[in-house]
C-alpha cells in the first residue's frame, strides 16, 4: 500500500538505522508503523472536537447547546486520551523492545490481531459514543455507574483493552526470549522504561477490565446492581493508570530522542532505573487523588495515597526531571559542545522538531503539569482545584503538553527514520512544535487561572455566561476566556500543521537514501569518541535551571497554601 | 576572625557575585534565534504568573498596595519581555555595529538602559494608576440580586400505587417545569408550585428501573436545574 511498508532489508529481515545504529527487523519495522498511523487518526477525530469544545467554551462563539457538548466533549477524551495515546504506545513498545534489542518482534500475528481488535474496540467506543440518546448518558472518562451509557461503548472498551493486551503480549515475549538468551545482561533504559510502561499497563487493562466488564454486566441487566464506591476505585485503577502509562511511554521517549538527536548521555544509570522503580510502586496509588472528595473512602485511607505514596511517585519524576537535562548537558559538554552556562541548550540542535518537541515537552509538563499535579493531588488543597477548569489544565498540561508534544516528536523522528521520507516543508516542521506548545501552554495556563481564580466548573456547558438559576456570576473572568479562546485556535492551527506535515510526510514526502539522514544526528556523532567519562563535565547548567524549576515549586505552592487558609473568610 | 579570612570570604563573595552578575549579562544579551525564543516565551509566562498571582493577593489583602507594582510589572512583562528580546535588543546589538550618525551609536551605546528605563517608568506608572484590563476582577462572584435567583429547590417524589408525585421545596425563579423519561416527553407542568403527578407505566425502564428526569426551564426554554429519579419498575 504505498509502498508506506518498504524498507531496504537484508536476506535475514533486518537492516541498519543509520541515525540510532539500531538493528531493526521487518517484523518489529512494520506492526510499529501501523500503529502510530492509527494514532495518527485517532487525533485526528480527537483534534475535530477539541475544535467544538474549546468554541463552546469560548462562549463569545458558544458553538454546541448543551445537548451536544458533553458527546462532543466525549468523543475528544476518548480519542485523545485513551486511543492516540494507546495505539501509539504500543509503538512505543516495538520500539523500546525488539528495535532497542535489535531483535525480531516475537509472535507478529499476534500485534496485527490486537492491532485489530483495538481499531474494533475504539470504532464501537466512538459509535456508542456519537449515538448515545436518552436515557443513556455520553460517559465522558469517568464512565460512572449507575449513570447509563450506551451497551456498545462499555462492550467496546472491553474489546479495546483486551486488543491492547494481545497487542502487548510480542513486546513481553520479545523480552522475555532476550532474557533467555542473555540471561544475567540488564536491559537498556529504554528498554527498561518500555517494560516499566507495559507492567503499568497491564496494571491498568486488568482494573480496566474489572471495572468496565462490570459496568457491562449491570447495564445488560445481567447483574442488578452496582456498588458504585467499589466501581470508583475500580474505575480508577484503568482511568488514572492510562495516564501512568503516558507518563512513563513519554519519558522513555524522552530518553530515547535526548540521546539519538540531542547527544544526551545517560548520568546515572542506576538511579534512573531507580525512579522507574519508584514509578512501579507509587504511581498507580498517586490515582486516589480522583477520590479525594469522595465520600466513600477513609480520611486515612486518603491521607496515606495522597501525601506518603505520592511523594514516591513524584521523587521518581523529580530524578527524571534532573536526569534528562543532566544527560543532555553532560552529552554536549563531552562533544566540546558546552560553552558557557547554558551554551550546550542554546547551541543544541532547536531547528529539529524531534528535538524541540521533545524538549518542549519536558519543560511544559514539568512547570505546568508537574508542579500542578502535586498541588492538586493533596487532600488539602485539592478542595481548591477539585471539578474547577483548574483540573481542565492540569491535564492539558500533563498529557498534551507533555505526552502529546513527546510523540509528535516521535511521529517526526519515525517519519525520517522508519517511513523513510522527507518532511514535505522542512521549514514548517520546524516551526510546529514552537507554534503548537506555545501556543496550547497559554491556552491551558488560561484554563488554571480561570480555574483556580474564579472557580469555573468544568463540566457544564454555560461558563462565563451565568449558570442558569444560579447567583454566582463568573462573568468576570470573561477577559482570561478570550485569551484562552484566542491561544486555543493558535494550538488547534497547529494541531492541523502537524497532521498536516505528518500524513503529507508519509504519503508525499521525498524518499529518503541512504546517507540522507545525517541532519538529525547528534553533532559530534551518536556516541562520543574519545574525552573524560560523563562525570568529569560540569552540569552547572542544569542546576541552575533545577533552582528555577524548584523556586517556581515552591512560589506555587505557597501560593496555593496561602489562598487555602484565606477559604475561611466564605460568608463572613 | 582574622583579617586574611574576613578578607578570602569577601573575595570569594565579591567573585561570586561577579560572576553571577556577568552570567545575567550574558543571558541578558544573547542574542541567537533559539536565545530570543527562550527568554521572550520565558518573560511571557513569569509576566502572566506576577500579574495573575498579584491580583489575586491583593483581592484577599486589599491594603497590601505594593502588590500594584508586581501586577504592573507582570502585565507589562507579558508584552514587554518578547518586545525587548525579539525586536528591541537583536535591533540595538546591530545598531551597535552599523551606527554612524552620533545620535544612532548613542543609541546603540545607551539602548538597553534606555529601554529598560521605559520599562521601569511604564511599570511605575501602571503600578500608581492601574489601568482597567491590568485589574482581575474578583468582586462579582455573588450577583448583587440584580441578576437571576439562585432556583436550587429539593424535588420530593414519593409513589404511590401506579403513581409518582412529586413537588418542589421552593417554585420561585421557575417558569416551567418538564418532565421526560428517555426521548419521550411525559408532561409539561406551567403553574407554580409545580407539584405534577406522572403514571408509573409511562416511564421508560432503565436497567431495572424506571426512570424519569425533571427539568426546571425559565422563560426563555433555557434549564435552570437538572432532576433524574428512579423508582422500581414493578411497583414494589
Amino acid at each position: 500500500m504505498l509502498d508506506l511498508f518498504d524498507n531496504e532489508y537484508g536476506p535475514d529481515g533486518f537492516r541498519t538505522c543509520s541515525v540510532t545504529g539500531l538493528r531493526i527487523h521487518r517484523s518489529a519495522e512494520n506492526p510499529t508503523k501501523l500503529f502510530a498511523l492509527t494514532a495518527i487518526v485517532a487525533l485526528l477525530v480527537g483534534g475535530i472536537f477539541a475544535f467544538t469544545v474549546a468554541m463552546t467554551r469560548w462562549e463569545l462563539v458558544g458553538l454546541l447547546e448543551a445537548g451536544d457538548f458533553y458527546t462532543h466533549l466525549s468523543m475528544h477524551a476518548w480519542n485523545l486520551l485513551i486511543f492516540w495515546m494507546i495505539f501509539m504506545e504500543i509503538a512505543v513498545l516495538y520500539v523500546g523492545g525488539p528495535m532497542v534489542l535489535g531483535r525480531r518482534l516475537s509472535i507478529p500475528t499476534l500485534a496485527k490481531v490486537g492491532w485489530g481488535t483495538m481499531v474494533l474496540g475504539a470504532v464501537a467506543v466512538n459509535y456508542g459514543i456519537w449515538k448515545t440518546s436518552a436515557p443513556n448518558e455520553a460517559p465522558l472518562l469517568t464512565a460512572y455507574v449507575p449513570n447509563p451509557s450506551e451497551p456498545l461503548f462499555y462492550a467496546g472498551v472491553i474489546v479495546f483493552l483486551l486488543g491492547a493486551t494481545i497487542a502487548a503480549l510480542p513486546f513481553f515475549a520479545t523480552l522475555w526470549v532476550e532474557k533467555r538468551e542473555n540471561a544475567g545482561q540488564t536491559l537498556p533504559l529504554v528498554t527498561f522504561a518500555a517494560f516499566t510502561t507495559a507492567v503499568i499497563a497491564v496494571e491498568a487493562i486488568l482494573g480496566g477490565l474489572a471495572a468496565f466488564s462490570y459496568a457491562f454486566l449491570w447495564r445488560m441487566e445481567i447483574i442488578a446492581s452496582v456498588d458504585a464506591a467499589i466501581y470508583r476505585q475500580l474505575y480508577w485503577i484503568a482511568g488514572h493508570g492510562t495516564q501512568q502509562i503516558n507518563l512513563v511511554a513519554m519519558i522513555a521517549v524522552w530518553y530515547f530522542l535526548t540521546h539519538v538527536v540531542g547527544g544526551a548521555e545517560v548520568v546515572s544509570e542506576k538511579v534512573s532505573r531507580t525512579a522507574f522503580i519508584l514509578y512501579l510502586f507509587f504511581i498507580n496509588l498517586g490515582a486516589a487523588h480522583h477520590l479525594l472528595s469522595d465520600p466513600a473512602v477513609s480520611t486515612g485511607w486518603r491521607i496515606f495515597n495522597t501525601s506518603y505514596a505520592f511523594y514516591g511517585a513524584t521523587f521518581a519524576s523529580l530524578i527524571h526531571a534532573f536526569a534528562i537535562p543532566a544527560g543532555i548537558e553532560a552529552g554536549r559538554r563531552r562533544r566540546g559542545l558546552g560553552g558557557g552556562l547554558f551554551g550546550w541548550l542554546t547551541g543544541a540542535p532547536w531547528l529539529n522538531p524531534m528535538f524541540s518537541a521533545t524538549i518542549f515537552s519536558i519543560i511544559l509538563f514539568g512547570f505546568l503539569g508537574g508542579i500542578t499535579g502535586v498541588i492538586m493531588g493533596q487532600l488539602q488543597l485539592n478542595m481548591t482545584w477539585h471539578n474547577t477548569l483548574a483540573t481542565v489544565g492540569h491535564f492539558h498540561a500533563t498529557v498534551v503538553l507533555g505526552t502529546t508534544v513527546a510523540f509528535m516528536g516521535l511521529t517526526y523522528f519515525a517519519i525520517r527514520t522508519l517511513f523513510m521520507r522527507q518532511f514535505i516543508s522542512p521549514k514548517l516542521a520546524s516551526i510546529q512544535p514552537y507554534l503548537y506548545s506555545g501556543a496550547m501552554a497559554i491556552a491551558t495556563l488560561m484554563l488554571m487561572y480561570v480555574g483556580i481564580l474564579y472557580g469555573v466548573p468544568r463540566r457544564t456547558t454555560e461558563v462565563v455566561e451565568n449558570i442558569p438559576g444560579t447567583e454566582f456570576s463568573l462573568s468576570a473572568a470573561g477577559p482570561l476566556f478570550s485569551v484562552f479562546g484566542v491561544f486555543a485556535l493558535l494550538a488547534i492551527a497547529g494541531g492541523v500543521l502537524f497532521l498536516v506535515l505528518a500524513v503529507g510526510s508519509v504519503l508525499f514526502g521525498k524518499r529518503i537514501e541512504p546517507g540522507d539522514n545525517d541532519d538529525i544526528t547528534p553533532d559530534g556523532g551518536l556516541a562520543a569518541d574519545g574525552g573524560e567519562s560523563v562525570h568529569h563535565y560540569e552540569m552547572r547548567g542544569t542546576f541552575v535551571l533545577c533552582l528555577v524549576f524548584l523556586t517556581a515549586f515552591v512560589i506555587t505552592y505557597l501560593l496555593n497554601w496561602y489562598l487555602l487558609s484565606q477559604l475561611w473568610k466564605i460568608g463572613i | 576572625m582574622t583579617d586574611s579570612t574576613s578578607s578570602s570570604v569577601f573575595s570569594l563573595a565579591s567573585g561570586l557575585f561577579r560572576r553571577t552578575w556577568n552570567d545575567v549579562l550574558s543571558v541578558y544579551y544573547a542574542n541567537t534565534p533559539i536565545w530570543r525564543v527562550l527568554k521572550s516565551v520565558g518573560l511571557l509566562f513569569f509576566g502572566f504568573f506576577c500579574w495573575s498571582s498579584a491580583n489575586l493577593l491583593l483581592s484577599y489583602r486589599p491594603s497590601w498596595s505594593f502588590l500594584y507594582f508586581v501586577m504592573a510589572y507582570g502585565f507589562a512583562l507579558i508584552v514587554w519581555g518578547p518586545l525587548t528580546h525579539f525586536v528591541l535588543l537583536p535591533w540595538v546589538i546591530r545598531l551597535r555595529r552599523t551606527s554612524n550618525h552620533p545620535l544612532t551609536r548613542t543609541i546603540a551605546r545607551k539602548g538597553s538602559m534606555l529601554n529598560l528605563s521605559i520599562f521601569l517608568t511604564i511599570v511605575l506608572v501602571l503600578g500608581m494608576a492601574p489601568v482597567s484590563p491590568m485589574l482581575l476582577d474578583f468582586g462579582t462572584l455573588v450577583d448583587d440580586g440584580t441578576g437571576s435567583p439562585d432556583v436550587d429547590p429539593d424535588l420530593e417524589c414519593t409513589v404511590v400505587d401506579e403513581l409518582v408525585e412529586c413537588s418542589l421545596s421552593d417554585p420561585s425563579g421557575i417558569d416551567h417545569v418538564v418532565v421526560t423519561s428517555g426521548q419521550k416527553r411525559i408532561k409539561t407542568v406551567e403553574e407554580s408550585p409545580y407539584d405534577f403527578e406522572i403514571r408509573r407505566s409511562d416511564l421508560e425502564t432503565v436497567v431495572g428501573q424506571k426512570q424519569f428526569t425533571v427539568e426546571l426551564r425559565n422563560e426563555d426554554g433555557d434549564t435552570l436545574r437538572r432532576y433524574k429519579r428512579t423508582v422500581p419498575a414493578d411497583g414494589e
